[in-house]
């Protein structure tokens, strides 16, 4: 029985020790990925290195690193400016950025926060897990990430486990330690315009149900008010923004009004800025989106353009007041 | 939980070294930990189909000891009925209460009368057909004579519920297994480390060839109406090659598992792609289940004896029965249809009986004549595999007649090289080792340690780097 243990312990061993140096190796690597899971690996890069340090700084789900564009931010607002959209996560996750954020940048001294109907939702499984792969080890990480279905326990106690199986995750390693990137998709300062039609996205959707009804999760309702909080205490400039939707897009959501409500209960409460692009004329045109909630490049751009002359305004009423 | 998951990786070690260093000096506490570790195991997917089988144990074993006493012939039928009823009556109702349903509201509403079903929302207990047949088999044994049964409920109920074979076999008889639970496991070296060594390449079997031709026989059945004649083939290739990876791979992680706690299952597949006839696949594929089949269906039945109507009956009425067993599905009847119309020429020309020996034994390459058997062979048992993977008769005839157009000669639109390279190192590795009870076992025990060292590290990197998909197994449905 001892030789049999020791027999295994001994082809276990090597084992064991790969795994820890090739998590090492494929973590170090994957950091350094600028276009892998949907470019986000890139993003928690900036914000760990301290390369965020901007004046503004835009939160939100997709419809946030799509629609604002922060190079027309900076060229027309001055200072210096950043999207941390996330992609396919609700203010859940999006808060976990702004939380990493503070700890290794500066405070910002304005954020631009772009909500919606799905805002407030808690989805269940943890989408583009990979973006956190060599970020595993973050203590925040940990926490946010282990609300959702995604990792296991041991996938954040044991080196390597969390790899197994992810191919794709492997392959880019490995290519950018042999200087070999795929340039599919880049985020510039977390952004990217999207140039493309109208694609069926949304006619599927409403073959397969005829509307949808928002489920509001209660922790995210408190998360977001103490982020509001906190927002005031520190004197930071929020403007809650709801960036233009289709409008078939909106007549899908059932509840969608107690949503915007909610909103604007929100920014009377906490005294933020609420604007809302939902009647806009962008939100009626559909050449300007590529499905029912993202705009494609050209409305993306005309769009921040938009917001930027809004924000001059509240600006400027401000310090008349 | 599946074999090839975290939970399990975690379970076997903690079940091993309790067994070996804290109860192996005692018989009882044996055999209790691996009733207690089944029960655990089973209870992991829905801890409520415990009672289940717990009830299936205490019915069989009290009904076991009833048989022994009694004499007279009626009433020691009346209690194996009610052995079988009881069975037979759970396997039923998880299983085909809605196929029956379904088929009698259609024959129903035939005659123009609609009824309203009333479907159940049924869950299909992990592993019922199998440790159904099973208990079945310790039963029907002692009516028979050919069994004494047991006083033991522990090891009773750790035969009913060994978690290695618990939900996808081999389904073992209690001739064979039971004795092993009355007798006292020592822990032999070189048993245990054979039984490493068809763990390793169950998983291989399982994660690297069964998952990896799941993805593309998925996206061609899925999709079979946009693909060629030439990629449909291929698709019902990968097919063949995941429903015997998945579950040849199974009964080899079961079957070595077994061995780590000092048992020994039957063999359930014996190279069966290598067959040169569907008599000599049917003896080397899912062994458990076709010869559970013959010994307590068709020899009943009179078997061979009688003229050539009878056998042929028979051998109808087996695989009929033996495709509706895998599931509640005309597919699979037709499936079973399909091989009995195989085997039919086989029985009228009374050929069913040649091939008992592995495939050119004792030599490196098979004759011309072999090679052209074996693939004519593959090719019958791949085209009605297309009945089983489809999801109704109208599919599968769909898929086979867009095979059999010219398109069959364009070269296919998904061809993933490196799924063929792994295949063919698969069958390599399959062909070398086919005189042994798995393709490991005697595989490399001849050459130097570090080369024998570098296969089982090659084969173990390739499980780490193709795992995590998690894909059940196929064999779990049924």
């Amino acid at each position: 029985m001892k030789k049999f243990i020791l027999k295994i312990l001994f082809f276990i061993l090597p084992i064991i020790v790969l795994a820890v140096v090739a998590d090492i190796f494929i973590s170090s690597q994957l950091r350094n990925s600028k276009t892998f899971a949907h470019g986000e690996l890139a993003i928690w890069k900036d914000i760990y290195a301290g390369n965020i340090d901007s004046d503004i700084v835009i939160y939100g789900s997709s419809r946030a690193w799509v629609h604002i564009d922060p190079l027309r931010i900076e060229d027309q607002l001055g200072g210096s400016a950043y999207n941390l959209g996330v992609d396919g996560h609700n203010f859940w996750l999006q808060h976990l950025r702004h939380l990493e954020l503070l700890k290794h940048n500066r405070t910002p001294k304005t954020i631009i926060l772009s909500v919606d109907t799905r805002s407030l939702q808690k989805r269940g499984d943890l989408y583009n897990l990979e973006q956190f792969l060599p970020f595993i080890k973050q203590k925040e990480i940990r926490n946010y990430t282990s609300a959702y279905e995604g990792f296991s326990y041991l996938d954040y106690q044991v080196p390597f486990l969390r790899y197994i199986g992810k191919r794709e995750a492997m392959k880019e390693a490995i290519s950018i330690y042999r200087g070999i990137e795929s340039d599919k998709m880049i985020r510039v300062k977390g952004y990217k315009g999207f140039d493309e039609e109208w694609n069926s996205d949304f006619d599927k959707a409403k073959k397969k149900m005829k509307y949808y009804e928002v489920q509001l999760d209660t922790t995210s309702i408190s998360l977001f008010d103490s982020f509001l909080k906190e927002c005031a205490t520190k004197k930071i400039e929020l403007i809650m923004v709801y960036t233009p939707e289709y409008i078939e897009g909106q007549e899908f959501t059932k509840n969608r009004s107690d949503i915007i409500q909610l909103f604007q209960e929100k920014s009377e409460q906490y005294q933020f800025p609420f604007l809302d692009y939902s009647n806009d004329t962008l939100s009626y045109d559909k050449q300007y989106f590529y499905n029912a909630m993202h705009l494609n490049k050209t409305g993306a751009e005309l769009f921040t353009d938009k917001l930027i002359e809004d924000i001059q305004q509240l600006r400027t009423l401000r310090e008349t007041q | 939980m599946l074999f090839n998951s975290v939970d399990f990786a975690i379970f076997l070690p903690i079940v091993f070294l309790l067994y070996w260093f804290v109860v192996s000096k005692n018989l009882k506490r044996q055999n209790l930990l691996i009733v207690l570790a089944s029960y655990l195991f089973y209870g992991w997917w829905d801890w409520r189909f415990l009672s289940l089988i717990i009830f299936s144990t205490l019915v069989d074993y009290t009904i076991g000891i009833q048989l022994s006493k009694q004499d007279k012939k009626h009433k020691r039928r009346l209690l194996l009925w009610i052995s079988i009823l009881v069975n037979l009556g759970f396997l039923g109702f998880f299983k085909y209460y809605n196929f029956f349903l379904d088929n009698f509201i259609t024959a129903f509403s035939f005659f123009g009368n609609e009824i309203q079903p009333n479907t159940l929302n049924i869950i299909l207990p992990v592993g019922i057909s199998f440790y159904t047949f099973q208990t079945l088999s310790y039963t029907i044994d002692i009516y028979r004579k050919k069994l004494a049964p047991t006083k033991d409920l522990v090891a009773f109920s750790a035969f009913v519920s060994f978690f290695p074979q618990l939900v996808a076999g081999p389904i073992e008889r209690a001739t064979n297994l039971l004795p092993q639970f009355g007798k006292k496991r020592i822990f032999a070296y070189h048993q245990a480390l054979d039984g490493l060594r068809q763990i390793v390449w169950g998983l291989f079997k399982k994660v690297v060839i069964a998952d990896n031709c799941a993805d593309y026989a998925n996206i061609i059945f899925n999709n079979s109406n946009e693909y060629s004649g030439s990629t449909l083939v291929l698709g019902a290739v990968f097919f063949a090659f995941q429903i015997y990876g998945d579950f040849s791979g199974y009964s080899d992680i079961a079957i070595g598992t077994s061995r780590l706690f000092g048992f020994n299952l039957r063999q359930n597949f014996a190279f069966p792609y290598f067959s040169r006839d569907i008599a000599e696949f049917w003896r080397r594929w899912h062994i458990s289940l076709s010869t559970w089949f013959r010994d307590y269906l068709y020899i009943p039945l009179g078997g061979s004896r009688g003229g050539n109507w009878m056998k042929l009956r028979n051998t109808f009425v087996i695989f009929l029965v033996s495709g509706f067993w895998h599931g509640a599905n005309w597919t699979f009847i037709a499936w079973g249809a399909i091989h009995a119309l195989y085997f039919l020429p086989l029985i009228l020309f009374n050929k069913n009986r040649r091939n008992m020996d592995i495939v050119a034994k004792g030599k490196i390459w098979p004759s011309i004549s072999n090679l052209f058997s074996i693939a004519l062979t593959f090719g019958m048992t791949t085209l009605a595999w297309v009945f089983f993977r489809a999801k109704t008769i109208e599919e599968a005839f769909a898929y086979i007649s867009d095979i059999f157009t010219l398109a069959l000669f364009d070269f296919p639109t998904i061809h993933p090289a490196y799924l063929f390279i792994l295949l063919i190192i698969f069958m390599a590795i399959e062909w070398m080792g086919r005189e042994g009870k798995y393709a490991l076992e005697n595989l490399g025990l001849s050459w130097k340690k570090p080369v024998r060292l570098a296969m089982y590290y090659a084969l173990v990197l390739m499980i780490l780097w193709y795992s995590g998909k998690e894909q059940q197994f196929i064999y779990f449905q049924f």
